[in-house]
């Protein structure tokens, strides 16, 4: 046996071919067999002796290169074994074609899966021995740029698809469609049948312009629009027949199950290219042509807290484009609702002065907590639905049954309620816990229109607090401050923030005013001092208000009273100190009980100290004497002596009736308490109550100048603006505090206009005066 | 390292580095195609006697651990530059009819590498001499009628300066 393949005559095409076709039909048909190394270095040196054959045997390419008699360069043979190999494969082709008549079907499928992957297979082994040809002739051809000239593996590829490929691919894509089908009915198939003739299909796709690179068309023209209209029918019959036979929700579930099913199709045995339109296609047919349906069903979900349904719906219309439109309506429109539902009977049950701010908080954010969650949950917080929310619960904060009673009632309520949070109190709430209601009152703040109310009413109750000193925590109230800073800005917390200030200044104040009394005065009068602290309030800051009745300050404190003015002024000239006296409060020891051997002490207000000090002289005297000591007005001394009454340290006479004129008051002797401390200063109920008023009176004040120094402020850097610009940048302005109405901004310009801060021009235009 | 033989076309069996031989495009293909446990049998080399095969085996050892050449077949540095490098400068001092037999061998086999630096060698060889001594260094005969060769010489003006 020779060691050497035995290669046919290098001159001799047709003896060279003969041996080729040999080796090349043998790999087409019997590879299985194997090759042996011989076999294959003979043809590879049979193709390489061929081409680099000297003698140009045959002329019908080489003719070309020869023009009036000089050498363009070398030739390059080859031509003869290309066209060759196109009969032979067209032949063999030809031969599959007439075999895929007996089958159908899987067995089609079975066939030409078979045959394309031995055919492949072949084309690749026939593509490496023929690998001088492509090195050098076919590279030549196609760098000279003709046509229809590809490397031998593409030319395989290229006669599969002209020589089999179109006639059969009709009847192996029938093949195809009826296993999906199959499938889709719930039957097990061998999905990897479908999968390689995907990749065939796919394979074929050659680009026009080179043949190196790889286009799906083939695949887009004879699979995936096939497999789309398929597709398309399948799900409409189903979807119909299922949709008249089942409930939405059952519908929605097969829906669901339907496109996640596909999608998984595509994952495992079709090409990811389908994966956009099939999901379409899927999504018009199961979604788009059923969404009235799924539209109308929505409100009942919502109605009955189906929140797995809602979410479900959700999805399958967040497929499609203004699938979710309807349903923000109707979601905005359920939550305000809800919201006016649950305000409404908070309303109904308690009397509109009894409504507790804490009730009324909670309702509000209880719904605010259930639609929020769902968004959550169910929208997956969709920025469409979370602005629905929001716009209803805007709605129901500020327009409801309780609101009606009393504008800007709202606000009130919930800084009355954060007021309630931050005083202390039996039942202090933890501190995590007081934190997140701090946060729960911030979200429904989020929705207040008026917030400038709010700011009035907290800033009042703060200084109530800090006045009192009744604050629960300086923590707490710093944290609120912040949350407030952070969502109204600087300006809107300022003032807070200096209140805050003033406290601590007041506290350095009256350390440095026990030193100066150390250092000024005697031994004696050291003494007898009153034991004093003081706080002294910038007046621009706090919402605080002078008394408004004359009152004669008792001896014993007019030394304090001067003393501390002294000191101060020396301190601060120029300053102006207004004494809040109705603010004060005192402790008196009182020993004239004859129960107690221990004196009581009496913690009561200025003005109830004024009157008590006066019992140190007689036990008994006439209301009108106590009225001209004091000089007190009516409104602050009886509800003073009603408290003292009522506590039974003073008595009345005659017994029973009313303070005022005429009777007459003794020092009870008899005076009993169970405890040694006795808290008799008392706010008055009557007091409260027109605060809140005088509150609501200086809220449109305040509004009116901060309209007033927007429309200012507007103008000076205008210069000359219409009237109706002017109107929408106040209102653009003012916006994050209240909501202007018009008519009261036309009435600030006109105040303005008649202060000559504005001028009126011609053609409705406003200028500005400096 | 698996070792496999190859049979030059004078029957001589030359044991060499699989990684070594696969420089050869022919060689790595066909080890892939036909596979299987082939390491007692030689692979025929029906084109190239043993001298040759030596010295493409050689050059083939220098080379084995070279990057593959850029995919970018017409690559400008490849076509331009006809440097060669030091060793294989060396490596192509042989004589005239060697080096023809290593050019044919390396397009027979499918190594690129070495087939461009055989053909920069000859280039090299050519540049800056004139026809004749073109002639002379291959042992070409003239065979130029004077008409053709002055009708080359008007059409090639253009590329004299």
């Amino acid at each position: 046996m020779p060691l050497h393949p035995q290669t046919p005559n290098r001159e001799d095409l047709h003896q060279t071919w003969s041996y080729l076709e040999t080796g090349i039909s043998k790999i087409m048909n019997d590879l299985q067999q194997g090759m042996d190394m011989k076999a294959y270095m003979g043809i590879y040196t049979a193709v390489h002796n061929f081409c680099t054959s000297q003698k140009a045997v045959n002329s019908s390419s080489t003719s070309l290169h020869h023009q009036g008699g000089v050498h363009r360069g070398a030739h390059l043979l080859g031509e003869d074994l290309y066209n060759n190999l196109i009969k032979y494969l067209s032949a063999h082709l030809a031969d599959l074609k007439e075999q895929s008549g007996q089958y159908a079907d899987e067995a089609l499928l079975g066939f030409y899966i078979r045959e394309w992957d031995r055919y492949t297979t072949a084309a690749k082994y026939i593509n490496h021995l023929f690998r001088y040809l492509n090195r050098h002739w076919v590279k030549r051809e196609m760098d000279e740029g003709k046509k229809n000239i590809y490397d031998v593996y593409t030319l395989h590829l290229v006669r599969w698809k002209i020589d089999l490929f179109d006639s059969v691919q009709k009847t192996v894509m029938e093949g195809v469609l009826k296993l999906v089908e199959k499938q889709r009915n719930g039957e097990t198939i061998e999905t990897a049948m479908v999968k390689s003739i995907v990749d065939s299909f796919v394979s074929l796709g050659l680009d026009e312009n080179d043949s190196s690179k790889s286009t799906l068309e083939v695949y887009r023209e004879y699979f995936e629009k096939p497999f789309l209209d398929k597709t398309n029918n399948y799900y409409q019959l189903e979807s119909k027949q299922f949709v008249a036979e089942n409930s939405v929700v059952e519908y929605m579930k097969k829906a669901e199950t339907r496109l996640s099913e596909e999608e998984g199709r595509v994952h495992v045995y079709l090409h990811p290219d389908i994966m956009v339109p099939l999901m379409k296609t899927c999504q018009r047919v199961l979604i788009q042509e059923h969404k009235t349906l799924l539209h109308d069903e929505f409100q009942v979900l919502l109605n009955n807290d189906r929140q797995d349904d809602l979410k479900r719906m959700y999805n399958l219309l967040s497929r499609i484009t203004d699938g979710l439109e309807p349903l923000r309506t109707k979601f905005e429109a359920h939550v305000r609702k809800a919201g006016l539902e649950a305000i409404e009977k908070v309303a109904n049950e308690n009397a509109d002065d009894n409504l507790e701010p804490k009730v009324y908080v909670d309702a509000l954010l209880e719904v605010h907590e259930k639609y929020s969650s769902l968004v959550k949950i169910a929208f997956k917080e969709d920025t469409e639905f979370v602005r629905s929310l929001d716009n209803a619960c805007r709605e129901f904060v500020n327009r409801n049954k309780v609101c009606k009673a009393a504008s800007s009632k709202s606000p009130e309520l919930l800084a009355k309620y954060a007021d309630s949070l931050l005083k202390k109190s039996a039942k202090a709430a933890e501190e995590a816990d007081l934190e997140s209601k701090l946060d729960s009152i911030m979200t429904v703040f989020k929705y207040v229109e008026d917030k400038d109310v709010f700011q009035k009413f907290y800033s009042r109750m703060l200084a109530k607090r800090l006045v009192h000193a009744t604050s629960a925590s300086d923590d707490a109230e710093t944290s609120m401050i912040g949350k407030l800073k952070d969502a109204c800005g600087f300006e809107y917390t300022n003032k807070l923030q200096r209140m805050f200030q003033d406290m601590q200044i007041s506290k350095d104040l009256n350390d440095s005013y026990k030193e100066w009394m150390n250092n000024t005065l005697d031994e004696e009068s050291l003494k007898t001092a009153v034991d004093f602290s003081i706080q002294v309030l910038g007046t621009s800051f706090w919402p605080l208000t002078p008394p408004n009745t004359p009152f004669n300050i008792p001896q014993v404190i007019t030394k304090t009273y001067d003393r501390f003015q002294t000191f101060y002024f020396q301190k601060h000239s120029g300053r102006k100190l207004n004494w809040l006296w109705h603010l004060c409060k005192g402790d008196v020891k009182a020993t004239f009980a004859k129960s107690s051997k221990v004196p009581f002490t009496f913690h009561v207000s200025t003005y109830q100290m004024a009157i008590l000090l006066m019992f140190n002289d007689a036990t008994s005297y006439p209301y009108d004497n106590i009225e001209a000591t004091t000089g007190l007005s009516k409104d602050y001394l009886d509800p003073s002596l009603g408290v003292f009454i009522k506590a039974k340290v003073l008595n009345i006479e005659p017994a029973g009736s009313k303070v005022g004129p005429g009777t007459t008051l003794t020092l009870n002797t008899d005076f009993k308490s169970k405890k040694i401390r006795v808290n008799l200063n008392m706010a008055v109920r009557a007091e409260q109550k027109q605060e809140t008023e005088d509150t609501h009176k200086t809220i449109e004040e305040d509004r009116k100048l901060l309209m007033q120094s927007a429309i200012v402020r507007i103008m000076k850097s205008r210069k000359v603006l219409k009237h109706a610009v002017l109107v929408s940048e106040t209102i653009a302005q003012i916006k994050t505090r209240f909501t202007p109405k018009v008519p009261d901004i036309k009435k600030c310009i006109d105040i303005l206009l008649e202060k000559e801060y504005l001028e009126r021009l011609d053609g409705e235009r406003l200028g500005y005066l400096a | 390292m698996s070792t496999i033989k190859l049979l030059s076309s004078d029957n001589a069996e030359l044991a060499v580095d699989k990684e070594v031989a696969e420089r050869s495009i022919l060689i790595k293909n066909m080890l892939e195609d036909v596979g299987g446990d082939m390491s007692d049998q030689a692979i025929p080399i029906p084109n190239v006697n043993e001298a040759v095969l030596r010295k493409v085996i050689e050059w083939c050892e220098h080379h084995k651990s070279d990057p593959p050449p850029p995919a970018d077949e017409d690559s400008d540095s490849r076509k331009k530059s006809t440097d060669i490098e030091e060793w294989d400068q060396k490596f192509m001092q042989v004589d005239q009819e060697m080096l023809f037999e290593i050019i044919l061998a390396a397009n027979y086999l499918d190594i690129k590498p070495l087939l461009d630096v055989g053909c920069k060698t000859v280039a090299n060889m050519i540049k800056g001499k004139s026809p004749e001594e073109i002639r002379k260094t291959f042992n070409i005969q003239n065979d130029f009628t004077p008409e053709e060769e002055d009708q080359i010489r008007r059409e090639n003006e253009w590329a004299e300066e």
